[in-house]
C-alpha cells in the first residue's frame, strides 16, 4: 500500500515565481490497483509522481509504502520498491548502451550490486524470453545500442525494464505523451498486459481524459496540488468523457479552458 | 628514423596508453572533463621517485603512486560531488594546489632516479634481448593487464552502473545506482591510473620533475580522440583498445613528423602540435558532416 499524507510543495518558495504545486495531498493506493491520474497542466500530476519516486522531496507530508515511512528516502534508496517509466523514450534508457545492458541495469535495481559481471548467458537467455513478448523481434538484437531504437520500441523496452525486478509501484509518467497515437495504443494495450500479469500497483500519469477512463481501476483528478475528483467501480464504469469534464467544472465553479484535456 | 627512435615512440605510446585509459575514464565513461591528470601524473612521478631514493621496493613505490592518485581524483570528484562545485574547475583547483603537494613529496623541484632500481631492472636480465627493448615488453605486458582488469570492472554490475552514470544519471539512480558515489570511485580510479602511468614515466626517464606534468590531459584527450578514429566504438573493449592504439599511433606520428627536417618542426613544437591537433580532431568529423551535406543537396539539384 502506498500512502502520501498532506504532501505540500513549493517551488522557489519566497520569490516572484513562487508555485505552490502541492497543497495538501493525499492519496492512497491499495496493492494491486491501478490508478490513472489525470490533471491540466500544473495541477500537480508529476510532482505528486516525483514525489513518491524520491526525486522531489516534499516541504511538509509524509510518504509511506507498506507502512513503511520512506519521506526522507532519496532516489537511488526508494529504487528497490519504486519502478518508472518516464514521459520522454530517451530519459528512461541509455542511448550509447546496447539493449542487453540496459536491461542487466535494471535487472540490478533493488539488489546490491558487485564486480560479478552484469551480463550471463542465463542473463541473456532470461532478457531474450522477456523482450520476446513484445512482438517486435528485439531478442535477436540485444547486443544493438538502444539509441537505434525508435521512440515507441524504447517505451516498450522501458516498460520491460521496469517489471523485471519486484516492486511496490510502478510509476508511468506521461509514457506515450510522445509518441504516436498507433504507437501510444501498443504500448498502453502491453501495460494493461505487464500490470495484469504481475498483478502491479500501479499509478498512471496522464494528459488524456480517454486514456484516464479506459485504463486502471480508478482515476483521481488533481487541480491545484489537490484531489478534486476521485472515482472508482460503478461510477467509474458508467463515466464518460464528458461526465468527467462536467464533474470537474462542477468541483471547481469554473470552466475548463485547457484544450488538451478536452481534445486529448 | 632509427629503430631505437621508433621503439622509443612506441614505449612513450605505450605508458600514455595508460594515460589514455585514465582520460577515457573520465571524458568518456563518466562524461566528467577531469583536469586534474595535470598534477596526478608529476604525483605519482615525486611519490615512486622520491620512495625508491629512500630505498623502497620499486614495485611498492608504484602501488603507493597509484594510491596517491586515487585519493587527488577522490578530492576533485568530492569537490564536484558533495561540495558542488563545477566539475571543470574542481579538477583545476586539485591541479593547482597538486603543484604544492608534489614540490612537498620531493622537497625540492625534481628528483632524480639515476641508478636506482627500477621495476624494469630485474627484468634486463630476463629478456634476451637488446637493452631497448626492455622497457616496451615490460610496458606492454602492464598495458595488457590493465585493460584486461579495466575491461572486467567495467563490465560489471557496479561498472555498467558507472557507465549509466556518464549517459544517463537521472536513469541511473532511478536505477537504484548512487551516482556520487560511482563519480568518486571512477575519477579515483582514473587518477590511480595516470599516477601509476607517472610513476613508471620516473623510472624510465630517470627521474621526476614538477613540471613533468603540463599538457598531460591534452596528449590523453589526444590519444583518446585518435583512438576513436581509428578504432570502432561499438564495444567498450574495442574502445578500451582504442585509446592504447590512439596514443601509440599519436607517438609515432609526433616521432615521425619531428624527424621530417623538411617541415621545420622541433622537439618545443610538440604541445602546439598536440593542442592542433586535437582542435583538427574534435573539429573535422563536424566540418566533414557538413561538407558531405552541402555535397549531397548539390547533387540533388
Amino acid at each position: 500500500m502506498i500512502e502520501a499524507k498532506d504532501i505540500q510543495v513549493t517551488f522557489n518558495p519566497g520569490t516572484a515565481i513562487e508555485n505552490k504545486a502541492l497543497r495538501g495531498m493525499n492519496l492512497t493506493i491499495p496493492q494491486s490497483q491501478f490508478v490513472t491520474v489525470i490533471g491540466s497542466n500544473g495541477a500537480g500530476k508529476s510532482t505528486i509522481l516525483n514525489v513518491l519516486a524520491g526525486e522531489i522531496h516534499a516541504d511538509a507530508g509524509q510518504v509511506k509504502i507498506d507502512e513503511e515511512d520512506v519521506t526522507d528516502w532519496s532516489t537511488y534508496q526508494r529504487a528497490k520498491l519504486v519502478a518508472r517509466v518516464f514521459q520522454d523514450p530517451m530519459a528512461g534508457t541509455c542511448e550509447s548502451l546496447s539493449i542487453e545492458e540496459n536491461m542487466a541495469l535494471a535487472c540490478g535495481r533493488g539488489t546490491k550490486r558487485g564486480l560479478s559481471s552484469a551480463i550471463t548467458a542465463d542473463r541473456k537467455d532470461f532478457f531474450r524470453e522477456k523482450i520476446a513478448v513484445l512482438g517486435l523481434g528485439l531478442e535477436n538484437r540485444l547486443g544493438d545500442k538502444m539509441g537505434l531504437l525508435s521512440g515507441g520500441q524504447r517505451q516498450a523496452v522501458s516498460l520491460v525494464m521496469a517489471t523485471l525486478n519486484p516492486m511496490k509501484i510502478l510509476l508511468l509518467d506521461e509514457h506515450t505523451a510522445a509518441l504516436d497515437p498507433k504507437t501510444a495504443a501498443f504500448v498502453l494495450e502491453l501495460t494493461e498486459m505487464l500490470v495484469q500479469q504481475g498483478q502491479l500497483t500501479t499509478m498512471m500519469v496522464t494528459h488524456s481524459m480517454r486514456q484516464a477512463l479506459d485504463h486502471g481501476q480508478r482515476t483521481v483528478m488533481l487541480h491545484e496540488g489537490r484531489v478534486v475528483l476521485d472515482v472508482e467501480g460503478d461510477q467509474r464504469k458508467n463515466m464518460k468523457v464528458e461526465d468527467l469534464l462536467h464533474m470537474f467544472e462542477k468541483v471547481r465553479g469554473q470552466e475548463i479552458d485547457d484544450d488538451a484535456l478536452l481534445l486529448g | 628514423m632509427s629503430l631505437i627512435a621508433f621503439i622509443g615512440a612506441i614505449e612513450m605510446g605505450l605508458l600514455f596508453g595508460i594515460v589514455a585509459l585514465g582520460v577515457f575514464i573520465s571524458f568518456r565513461v563518466l562524461d566528467f572533463p577531469d583536469l586534474t591528470v595535470d598534477g596526478s601524473l608529476p604525483l605519482g612521478a615525486a611519490t615512486a621517485a622520491t620512495l625508491i631514493v629512500n630505498g623502497t621496493n620499486p614495485f611498492l613505490a608504484c602501488g603507493v603512486a597509484f594510491i596517491a592518485g586515487g585519493c587527488a581524483g577522490f578530492v576533485t570528484a568530492w569537490l564536484n560531488v558533495r561540495l558542488g562545485i563545477l566539475h571543470l574547475l574542481a579538477s583545476i583547483l586539485t591541479m593547482i594546489a597538486l603543484y604544492s603537494v608534489n614540490l612537498r613529496v620531493m622537497g625540492k623541484p625534481n628528483q632524480a632516479l639515476l641508478g636506482e632500481e627500477t621495476v624494469f631492472t630485474p627484468f634486463e636480465n630476463f629478456i634476451d634481448l637488446p637493452y631497448y627493448w626492455v622497457t616496451p615488453i615490460v610496458l606492454l605486458t602492464i598495458v595488457v593487464a590493465i585493460l584486461v582488469l579495466l575491461n572486467l570492472f567495467l563490465s560489471s554490475e557496479i561498472g555498467l552502473g558507472m557507465r549509466a552514470t556518464g549517459v544517463n544519471a537521472r536513469m541511473a539512480s532511478a536505477q537504484g545506482i548512487r551516482t556520487g558515489k560511482m563519480k568518486l570511485t571512477g575519477i579515483a580510479l582514473s587518477n590511480a591510473l595516470v599516477a601509476l602511468a607517472g610513476a613508471l614515466f620516473a623510472q624510465i626517464q630517470g627521474g621526476a620533475d614538477i613540471t613533468m606534468g603540463v599538457g598531460v590531459i591534452v596528449v590523453g584527450l589526444a590519444a583518446v580522440i585518435l583512438g576513436e578514429a581509428t578504432v570502432s566504438m561499438r564495444t567498450i573493449v574495442l574502445a578500451t583498445i582504442g585509446c592504447v592504439v590512439g596514443s601509440i599511433l599519436y607517438r609515432v606520428v609526433v616521432a615521425v613528423a619531428l624527424n621530417v627536417d623538411f617541415i621545420g618542426l622541433q622537439a618545443q613544437d610538440l604541445k602546439l602540435v598536440t593542442a592542433v591537433l586535437v582542435i583538427l580532431a574534435m573539429t573535422l568529423p563536424n566540418a566533414r558532416k557538413k561538407w558531405a551535406k552541402r555535397k549531397a543537396v548539390k547533387g540533388t539539384l
